[in-house]
């Protein structure tokens, strides 16, 4: 066994060749790398965009973004403060402290600094955790995570609910509730711009509010891994003023349009002949299904199988054609069998569903 | 030890060369006739029972319904036409060709006097190697093979009388009517009705029975020779056009869980009536008619769909993930149902 002292010795040793080793690096780098790291900066310009933290759009993202902040500029300020100090008693001042300094610095450093500083970053963090579950002032919106695809319920004063899917309309300037829930696995719900995340839990109801500032369109993810298609799980929030908003619920309250054209017309005809009412409900006819996605107004969304796919034509042609391969292990199966012009057909008929 | 060694390898390769003039100049007799040394039958058949009792299910997988007379009938049908060949049935002798067979086929009455039931449904659904006995041609329908091992299990106490009211005493091939009833009308549970049947959709059915798309150890044994006229007669005799209209005109409580689970479906499960009943707008056919269809037979087939193990037509795909939530209990309530409309 080594007497303690040589032990340390040693390990000092070693990190004054360490401390050499990093000091000549980081000239080295300075000098010879510069136009590597430069570029690199660029990338942070990725940072902004409809589903960034580091660009928050509500007053729930502001708070976390700013929490984050705090905290990045803190630790590197700390990780500075702790790499100088280290430097300086390894190279520019390597003699032995004395006891009272060394203690100090212990207990100060150690212990009181920490104590002082976690404790302090606490008291200001814990508060933004209950904010994220604010109460809401303006509706109170359920959502219910679905293998792959998100039902979305809109609460109205009386109680009664305008059904959706995989899309979430949010009135700017008021804060909306939002109630989770899942139907077979966890899932949980993230639209990084706006706020908070949170798990959906099957049987348990959890719950998150948001207050958007901006109007603009923000993509969700699912954000707990769910089985094979996770990543395809997706949706956009929209955020609105109040009146738009109002008046795009009246809207969704209503039942379907009418298919009017001759495709949408035939489109309706193999819809209700190929047993999609089954699962979908289309209000106003005959089809009630609440396996799937409501289709009322499916035609006016602004994604198709929860944000994967625009809302044309061709997308719900796409989409009818080749469900399993769009998004594997999907429920809904697909319906390559139908003739083009069947498909074609039922296709106009759902984009016509605005 | 080098000796011993060389010793060993030089026999080993003499072994080795009279084992091959033995099988290469066809030395050994495998007349049956002749058949075996003394001592060899006696491994071969303790082999053959010890394998069938390692192998075989626990008693608990069982089916409850074992006992069920419909479910005995199908299986007396079916052993009649594909298995009394070799087995004979009760009352009757076994033929002089299955007497020469070599190992000796047993009469059926002597053959379920050695084995439990899981013992029984083994060897129908395996087989047995070099013994004649072959193994089940669906792998998937392990149901139909505890039909006939719930005739098996029937044939213990069953008299030359019992055997004739169940088969009749015809003594070729069974008719469609035999097991499907007079026009179709099936009145064995475990066997479908034909007459709510389309034409279109019996000569679909017996046209998969044919190519092995829709897997039946019972219908693949009846439909593999047909011909193509065969089957549109067939078709045509069987078929009719109520089946769709049925529902519309019966009586429906719909506070009944089979009412609501049928026609309104769940969050999981999709209303069977979209495709498959009174729902449906347009005039398309694309599904076979439930109402009135028989409950042993419908149970079956969903938990078929259901488990994966029925795959055949163009809207396969759809059946399959509609049922694929669908739970025991709620197959037996949409079954019971529909077998009521």
């Amino acid at each position: 066994m080594y007497p303690i002292f040589t032990i340390v010795h040693r390990t000092r040793r070693s990190f004054l060749s360490l401390g050499r080793t990093a000091l000549h690096w980081c000239k080295w780098t300075f000098r010879r790398r510069a136009w590597f790291i430069l570029p690199a900066l660029f990338l942070v310009s990725a940072c902004e965009g409809r589903q960034s933290v580091l660009d928050p759009s509500g007053a729930d993202a502001r708070r976390l973004y700013d929490l984050a902040l705090v905290l990045f500029v803190g630790a590197a300020v700390l990780w500075l403060l702790v790499g100088g100090l280290f430097v300086y008693v390894t190279r520019i001042n390597p003699r032995a402290m004395s006891r009272r300094a060394a203690e100090a610095l212990i207990i100060g450093g150690g212990v009181i600094f920490p104590v002082v500083l976690l404790g302090g970053l606490l008291i200001y963090s814990l508060p933004l955790m209950s904010a994220q579950r604010s109460a809401p002032d303006g509706m109170r919106i359920h959502v219910t995570a679905e293998q792959w695809w998100w039902r979305v319920e809109y609460e109205l004063p009386d109680g009664s609910r305008v059904t959706s899917a995989n899309e979430l309309r949010l009135p700017v300037g008021q804060r909306t509730g939002l109630v989770l829930n899942a139907q077979n696995v966890i899932h949980a719900l993230w639209i990084p711009a706006l706020g908070g995340k949170a798990d959906m839990i099957p049987g348990r109801e959890t719950y998150l509010s948001f207050l958007p500032e901006k109007v603009g369109i923000f993509r969700g993810q699912c954000a707990e891994f769910c089985g094979a298609s996770h990543a395809l799980m997706a949706f956009e929030a929209v955020t609105m003023t109040p009146d738009a908003f109002a008046e795009w619920l009246d809207a969704q309250a209503k039942d379907a349009l009418v298919p009017e054209t001759p495709a949408a017309i035939r489109g309706a005809e193999v819809f209700a002949r190929e047993g999609c009412g089954a699962c979908h409900t289309v209000r106003g006819t005959p089809a009630t299904g609440l396996v799937g996605p409501d289709l009322t107004h499916v035609g006016g969304r602004v994604s198709l199988g929860a944000g994967i796919l625009g809302v044309t034509i061709d997308d719900f042609a796409n989409w009818l054609g080749h469900t399993d391969a769009l998004k594997p292990e999907v429920d809904m199966p697909t319906y390559d069998f139908l003739s083009q012009d069947d498909l074609i057909a039922l296709a106009a008929y759902l984009e016509g569903l605005k | 030890m080098k000796r011993v060694l060389l010793t060993i390898v030089a026999l080993g390769v003499l072994a080795g060369l009279a084992g091959a003039t033995v099988v290469g100049f066809g030395l050994y007799n495998v007349s049956a006739r002749q058949g075996h040394w003394p001592g060899v039958t006696w491994v071969l058949h303790t082999t053959y029972k010890q394998s069938v009792r390692l192998r075989s299910p626990a008693a608990s997988e069982i089916p409850d319904d074992l006992a069920d007379p419909d479910r005995v009938a199908l299986g007396a049908l079916h052993f009649k036409d594909a298995c009394s060949f070799c087995h004979a049935v009760p009352g009757q002798e076994q033929t002089a060709t299955a007497q020469s067979l070599n190992p000796g086929p047993p009469h059926v009455v002597e053959a379920v006097s050695r084995w439990e039931p899981q013992q029984m449904f083994w060897i129908v659904r395996e087989g047995v190697k070099m013994s004649g006995m072959p193994y089940w041609p669906a792998r998937e329908r392990d149901d139909e093979v505890w039909s006939v091992v719930a005739y098996l299990e029937a044939v213990r106490d069953l008299t030359a009388q019992d055997q004739a009211a169940l088969t009749g005493t015809n003594p070729g091939p069974a008719s469609c009517s035999a097991c499907h009833g007079e026009n179709g009308r099936s009145t064995n549970s475990y066997v479908p009705r034909l007459d709510i049947l389309t034409p279109e959709y019996i000569g679909e059915a017996l046209e998969h029975y044919r190519n092995g798309t829709r897997r039946s150890g019972i219908m693949q044994q009846v439909a593999l020779g047909m011909e193509d006229e065969t089957i549109d007669r067939l078709a045509g005799r069987f078929g009719t056009d109520v089946g769709a209209t049925r529902l519309e005109t019966s009586p429906q409580d719909k506070e009944t869980a089979g009412y609501v689970l049928a026609n309104q479906g769940t969050k999981d499960v999709p209303a069977c009536s979209s495709c498959h009943g009174s729902n449906r707008t347009a005039d398309a056919p694309i599904s076979p008619a439930l109402a009135g269809q028989s409950r042993g037979f419908l149970i079956t087939q969903l938990k078929l769909w259901r488990d994966g193990k029925r795959n055949d037509g163009k809207r396969a795909e759809q059946m399959r993930k509609a049922a694929q939530d669908l739970t025991d209990e709620q197959i037996k309530i949409l079954a019971e149902w529909y077998a009521g409309q």
